[in-house]
């Protein structure tokens, strides 16, 4: 397969990286303006300023760009590949994610996947997999905190820049746990939120603390936020006999903590003396293949003419209208699209 | 590759309390050295690395070696193998007796040892997608283990098989293929653990998974005592393996290992009820320290065992092929 990288910052490297060691993979060219000398390791593979884009030449297209031009992008690989690999967040709001979702849809037999890794963590597949058939019965809740500690750079990055980004910190990070919430327990509508942009001062949220509810009543909670101060992830289920935490994420850096995954059962003060102390098992994982599991599920989902498992459509539907939700809720109280900081009288 | 750890706490007292085990260990030694007597067989090189044991000590007379490479123990004079698929049926026989060792703790012994490996067992096949699973108890009969797996009902079928009628006659044509074996503590006592294994794998599908628990010398406590540990005896354990040297048997049998773990709770109190056993025990004061130190410490420094692979419980998983 010949693939097309649009944007070679981290998401773009990253996906090449994998993209290198997959067999069925036979060229990679990369487009980013940004490169204008290559290094070696690029030489021939970049292409350059002024050239035309080699849209004839890909059978997959991977758009890592800043979100501003993630819809556009992603709508005309569409139109000219049909097989589009998209980072997330699918846009930079329900606007932009609805013109890609039509851009597909207008191409029946096109393949369109967003980047929600998260999913294929190995704490959250093995999660998944104590859940559904693990006899911990049902979910009872959900809660989920997302966070990091900014850095010297937030103010300057793109990624806080509403007319680049779309959002804050939920858009940014916030959308991974949205989308592991809708794994676990199905479609959710949002209840309430707090947006806040408590300490950044870049106008997006650099807090948002969101309710929601599954279909069937389930409660979800997601706290995603760059003021943390120590980068966080944690995953709460609470289940009828018993419980799941995942947290830590395996990453380049190790910044998030040892993955783990803690697995306890409910235990009544007839059963055990460690009433509220249950027996805890803590599973501790040592190799994170998400980054390649999703792009060979893509690339396999092209090769075999069907639909992909995951990242579809519809699962960046459901985490974007949360999204959307959830900024039409807080502009609606707050009467501007502006995130209030903490002086503004709008908490 | 995965670890875990347990935050499981029971006392020592109610899975394998040092006092009682006074006249089990005394028919185990008898009876191996009345094994070894009328069949003897020597093993002088590890069943690890093929290296020649060093010298590590005689328990009651019975003298074993170590492992170079390892560090693994190995009992070096075993009996032939009927003679010690004889020995085994005796000694299981024995535990198993109205006034055995475990005869008053059978329930707690069923809650903290049993339970928690069937869970074990059944998270993992989970976790690696599973489905449908023929399980084989791999044991010398009677299994305590066996019935509670069938009881749970989270398996297709559960199978026995005596762990030295495996090691000497093979997987045979005839037997039905499992996806999961366990083999609770039984590389610790058959004659030939490297033959166990590969007729285990014979029983395997491809990918099949083998569970192995064992107790192992690298842990803190065995460490700690060596020969003077009460728990290192034959038969029950003619192989006391380091962690490093079990897991170097699986993948020379042939497994992919998908989870090394030490989750071992018992380490500290083992050596505490050793000093309380032999006040005289030759331990620095570091270790005198730590015995005597809160609770709260000892926990403390348990769990850094169980998170560093330091315990004397080593529990394994491999997936038959590469």
């Amino acid at each position: 397969m010949r693939c097309l990288i649009f944007g070679y910052g981290y998401m773009g490297q990253v996906r090449h990286a994998v993209l290198r060691s997959h067999p069925a993979v036979r060229r990679i060219r990369i487009v980013d303006p940004g490169i204008t000398e290559p290094s070696a390791a690029l030489a021939g593979l970049v292409v350059p300023a002024g050239q035309p884009i080699p849209w004839e030449e890909c059978d997959a297209i991977f758009v890592c760009t800043p979100n501003n031009v993630t819809a556009d992008l992603c709508i005309e690989a569409l139109r000219r590949c049909g097989r589009v690999f998209c980072e997330k967040p699918p846009g930079r709001n329900w606007e932009d994610f609805s013109r890609i979702a039509d851009a597909a849809a207008a191409i029946p037999e096109s393949t369109l996947v967003f980047g929600f890794n998260h999913r294929l963590h190995p704490s959250i597949r093995a999660a998944k997999a104590l859940v559904d058939e693990g006899g911990l019965g049902e979910i009872l809740s959900i809660k989920g905190t997302y966070g990091k500690s900014g850095g010297v750079r937030y103010r300057e990055s793109w990624r806080n820049k509403r007319e680049i980004s779309g959002g804050g910190i939920l858009l940014d990070q916030g959308v991974h746990m949205l989308d592991l919430f809708q794994l676990f327990v199905g479609p959710l509508r949002l209840v309430d939120a707090i947006l806040q942009d408590s300490f950044w001062d870049c106008g997006v949220e650099d807090n948002a603390f969101v309710l929601m509810q599954s279909g069937k009543g389930v409660p979800a909670f997601l706290h995603s936020a760059a003021t943390l101060w120590k980068h966080t992830f944690r995953l709460e289920l609470s289940c009828r006999n018993g419980y799941l935490v995942a947290s830590g994420l395996l990453s380049k850096t190790g910044s998030y903590g040892r993955e783990q995954l803690v697995i306890g059962k409910r235990q009544f003060e007839d059963e055990a003396l460690a009433l509220g102390n249950p027996r805890e098992e803590i599973i501790y994982f040592d190799r994170d293949e998400s980054w390649d599991m999703e792009v060979q599920e893509f690339l396999a989902a092209i090769q075999e003419g069907r639909p992909p498992t995951h990242g579809t459509v519809e699962d960046a539907r459901g985490v974007m209208e949360i999204i959307r939700d959830v900024y039409t809720l807080t502009e609606r109280r707050t009467g501007q699209p502006d995130i209030p900081s903490p002086d503004s009288g709008m908490r | 590759m995965r670890s875990a750890e347990t935050k499981q706490m029971f006392p020592l007292s109610s899975v394998k309390p040092l006092e009682a085990l006074g006249g089990y260990r005394s028919f185990c030694l008898a009876a191996t050295r009345e094994a070894i007597e009328v069949s003897p067989r020597p093993r002088d090189r590890s069943p690890v690395s093929g290296a020649a044991l060093e010298a590590f000590g005689e328990v009651e007379g019975l003298v074993y070696g170590r492992c170079p490479e390892t560090g693994s123990l190995f009992l070096t004079r075993v009996a032939g193998a009927r003679a010690w698929a004889d020995l085994l049926r005796r000694v299981a026989e024995r535990r198993h007796v109205p006034a055995g060792v475990y005869s008053g703790i059978v329930q707690s012994r069923a809650e903290n040892v049993y339970v928690p490996k069937l869970d074990w067992v059944h998270n993992t096949l989970l976790l690696q997608g599973v489905r449908r699973v023929r399980v084989l108890e791999v044991v010398t009969p009677p299994s305590d283990f066996s019935p509670l797996l069938s009881a749970s009902g989270a398996f297709e079928a559960v199978l026995t098989v005596d762990e030295m009628a495996l090691r000497i006659d093979g997987a045979g044509k005839a037997d039905q293929p499992v996806e999961a074996a366990i083999l609770l503590e039984s590389l610790d006592r058959v004659d030939d653990p490297v033959a166990l294994l590969r007729a285990v794998s014979a029983r395997l599908v491809d990918g099949g998974l083998i569970f192995v628990t064992a107790l192992v010398a690298s842990g803190f406590d065995m460490a700690l005592l060596g020969r003077r540990s009460f728990y290192l005896y034959p038969p029950d354990r003619a192989n006391c393996f380091s962690r490093r040297g079990l897991e170097a048997l699986l993948t020379q049998a042939g497994f992919t290992l998908l989870e090394v773990s030490t989750p071992g709770v018992l380490d500290v109190e083992i050596v505490e009820a050793h000093l309380r056993r032999d006040p005289e025990l030759a331990l620095s004061a570091f270790e005198r320290e730590l015995l005597t130190a809160p609770s709260d410490t000892r926990r403390a420094f348990q769990r850094f065992l169980q998170q560093q692979g330091m315990s004397s419980f080593a529990r394994i998983v491999g997936r038959k092929g590469r």
